[in-house]
């Protein structure tokens, strides 16, 4: 028998497998800040959790080519983490693209500074070059890469119960 | 139709709209107010936000304003594309010298994604960029 003590100490897992188009991905983002809220009541992750799948989701949308991408999502309240992979099929030169960006942002080691970097570096009239950095900062999770076969995995992960935002001078939210 | 608080003047149309969001200028009492409404997730929403921040900025500069409030009150979502439009804008307004001025934000509360973006905006052009 389930007992709501059990329900509580497992990690929770949402898996989705999705096709294109773009039109999905404001529902997406919307059910998993929802699912998240019910899933951590008392945490105050759900926005920072729904913005990375979004960014992720966007991210692998434009190279899946028409094939299925997609999503899991583990929450475990006991362990204190997060974690999210969204794969889609990725030819070589995407993925050395993707993993070569991945690098750059996580060779520098403040996230922040990573964020501004990128915000001074991408190109205003086109899409792409934010969103990785956007989301080490504002959700604060960790990022990486994986191949196997034709299929690329991002997966970012951290606290579920995370600090403050801290940036220098004090502010934080 | 006429602006109570500049007797003879005009609110100027500058405006775009797409189907899941909109911007608009609003010239006021208490000042400018550039409002964003909706959920910016399209593609490349730049193509569409980049040429209203032109106009809008232009607008500013002749009317040698010093700030701007900027309402995302009823935005739901940027994603990062859009988001670099407002990159853009500061871009911008950094360039320009002595007719500089401040982009005041005000947030929703609810949309718990803005405090974390705006608090990156402000780290990006602490000058250019105030959190109502």
């Amino acid at each position: 028998m389930t007992t709501e003590k059990n329900t509580t100490t497992r990690p929770i897992y949402l898996m989705l497998r999705m096709k294109p188009p773009w039109v999905f991905v404001d529902e997406i983002r919307r059910f998993v800040e929802s699912f998240c809220s019910c899933a951590c009541p008392g945490e105050t992750r759900e926005a920072q959790i729904a913005l990375a799948v979004h960014e992720l989701m966007q991210n692998a949308i434009p190279h899946a080519g028409g094939e299925s991408i997609d999503l899991t999502l583990q929450v475990d309240p006991i362990a204190d983490r997060i974690e999210i992979a969204v794969s889609n099929p990725a030819n070589d030169e995407v993925f050395a693209d993707l993993k070569g960006r991945l690098d750059r942002i996580n060779n520098e080691p403040d996230p922040l500074r990573s964020y501004l970097r990128a915000m001074a570096e991408a190109p205003m009239n086109q899409r792409g070059g934010l969103g990785l950095a956007r989301v080490r900062f504002e959700a604060q999770l960790e990022l990486s890469i994986t191949r196997e076969g034709n299929r690329i995995t991002v997966l970012a992960w951290g606290r579920l119960r995370a600090p403050l935002l801290q940036v220098h001078g004090g502010t934080h939210v | 139709m006429s602006n109570p608080s500049h007797p003879g003047a005009r609110a100027p149309a500058i405006q775009v709209s797409e189907e899941k969001y909109s911007a608009s200028l609003h010239v006021e009492p208490l000042g400018t107010r550039v409002q964003f409404r909706g959920t910016i997730s399209t593609v490349n929403p730049a193509g569409v936000l980049n040429p209203f921040v032109d106009q809008v900025h232009d607008h500013l500069l002749k009317a040698g304003a010093k700030d701007v409030r900027v309402d995302f009150t009823e935005l739901e979502f940027c994603n990062s594309s859009g988001f670099k439009s407002f990159i853009y804008w500061i871009q911008k307004i950094q360039a320009a010298g002595d007719k500089q001025y401040r982009l005041r934000f005000i947030s929703s509360p609810a949309r718990k994604w803005q405090r974390t973006s705006l608090l990156a905006l402000s780290c990006y052009s602490p000058n250019a960029v105030e959190i109502g």
